[in-house]
């Protein structure tokens, strides 16, 4: 077999890097997906959408065989807290017309959460070891922007549109480590930052950052979106703080979070494409 | 020489061989994580593909492949791996053909080659953008390529059997 010359790959590599910038230089200057990623993404839907739903069928047969015991834990524990949550439904019931009553007394304005969802099917879950990252089947077609909210049906908050095409959009989840969201600690309204991590990405944990000079989080804190900026809807339940530790400079804190939201089995998201909150 | 409509025809068959390699890390590899890591295939087609065709076609095949995962596949940046997969195939063609036999040894070697290549350029252009976790990524890289070495199994027959069987019709 006749070898190739050296000048044969250095064209070709040089041809490689003619590519390479152009995609880079239309995908900078796209507001949404550069064309030739939009057409691919839309070549591709099919066979995502045919790969997805194999993928599906095959869990949901594994499933039956494999989840029966889990299945029947958690209906003990879901009953449990049905049972918790009905006591504190009819408290918050009493507070809140409670609430209503003294927003009238004070001539306030009434608090208001209208979030408008669109929901899609997960095509690709590109989970790899460097990403955490999802292919979703709506995209600008539907109103999709890059920056939207995506939540689970649960509402929990599980990452952001990074970028759309035509009929498909990539969610980059808040376990990426380019990952960045305002957050507030439930408890106390401490705000923080919710960042993706790339040592903790593959145990399925983010950590919370910028906590202050005295922080005051304890594990089983309760971290939401803080909403501050207009960029996300506040109140979206992120996760919880598992544990509290000191960085390498031996004086900052952070802590680490387990998210609410699963990444295991996910087929359904709601992409939050408008929102108006009064708090 | 080959009749161009075969040839054609042989490049078209090596493309369905790699959609549905491609269809393998997404429905199976994907599902499979050992230590948190997850096999990354990707790398090991291009190399496999330049190991029975040689360095010149298999790192055209490579540049095209490249190009396609660019746009279809997470990246560091878009072009990450129209660069190294052309690299990758161009040294595992060139390794392919200063060794004896084109087995399932030359295979690992050349498929080696392209994950730890592709790992390496990742942790450069992280470096380049101030990344940290240089260990980490390293570890990760090694393995990735330790769990992405056995798909080889189901990697080597496919493409061999293209490439006897295009042998042996002419």
């Amino acid at each position: 077999m006749k070898r190739p010359s050296n000048h044969f790959f250095i064209v070709l590599l040089a041809l490689a890097a003619v590519v390479a910038v152009l995609m880079s230089v239309m995908t900078y200057f796209s507001a949404t997906s550069a064309p030739l990623p939009n057409l691919a993404g839309i070549i591709a839907s099919p066979f995502r959408s045919a790969s997805a739903a194999i993928s599906d069928t095959f869990s949901r047969w594994t499933g039956y065989f494999t989840e029966v015991d889990a299945l029947r834990e958690e209906n003990r524990q879901l009953k449990l807290q049905i049972a918790e949550m009905e006591e504190t439904v009819r408290q918050a019931t009493f507070d809140r017309e409670e609430n209503a009553h003294l927003r009238n007394l004070a001539d306030l304005r009434e608090q208001r959460r209208d979030l408008h969802f669109e929901s899609a099917r997960v095509l690709v879950q590109d989970s790899s070891n460097w990403y955490s990252q999802l292919t979703i089947n709506k995209g600008s077609a539907h109103d999709l922007k890059v920056g939207d909210a995506v939540v689970t049906e649960e509402g929990h908050l599980l990452g952001v549109v990074m970028e759309t095409g035509s009929n498909w959009a990539t969610v980059r989840t808040i376990l990426d480590s380019d990952s960045s969201i305002g957050s507030l600690i439930f408890r106390n309204g401490g705000s923080a930052l919710a960042q993706g991590d790339f040592a903790l990405m593959s145990r399925g944990r983010l950590s919370l950052t910028y906590l202050g000079t005295e922080p005051d989080v304890v594990a089983g804190d309760l971290i939401v979106t803080s909403g501050l900026g207009g960029y996300y809807p506040s109140q979206l339940v992120i996760g919880y703080v598992e544990e509290v530790k000191t960085g390498e400079d031996g004086r900052a804190q952070y802590a680490v979070l387990r998210p609410e939201m699963s990444l295991d089995g996910l087929t359904q998201v709601y992409i939050v494409t408008s929102f108006d909150i009064v708090d | 020489m080959l009749p161009k409509s075969y040839v054609v025809f042989k490049w078209v068959v090596y493309a369905i061989a790699t959609l549905f390699l491609c269809a393998l890390q997404s429905l199976l590899l994907n599902h499979i994580r050992v230590l948190g890591l997850t096999p990354f295939l990707y790398p090991v087609l291009p190399a496999a593909v330049a190991m029975f065709e040689g360095s010149r076609r298999g790192t055209v095949f490579a540049l095209l492949f490249g190009i396609a995962c660019d746009l279809l596949l997470p990246a560091p940046f878009r072009g990450f791996f129209t660069l190294i997969f052309p690299v990758a195939a161009f040294v595992a063609g060139g390794v392919a053909e200063r060794l004896a036999s084109r087995g399932f040894l030359c295979a690992l070697i050349v498929s080696s080659l392209g994950l730890l290549l592709t790992g390496c350029f990742r942790m450069f252009v992280q470096i380049l953008s101030g990344g940290q976790y240089l260990a980490l990524m390293a570890r990760i890289t090694l393995g990735e390529a330790a769990l992405t070495l056995p798909a080889l199994l189901i990697v080597l027959p496919v493409y061999r059997m293209i490439f006897r069987r295009c042998a042996a019709d002419y």
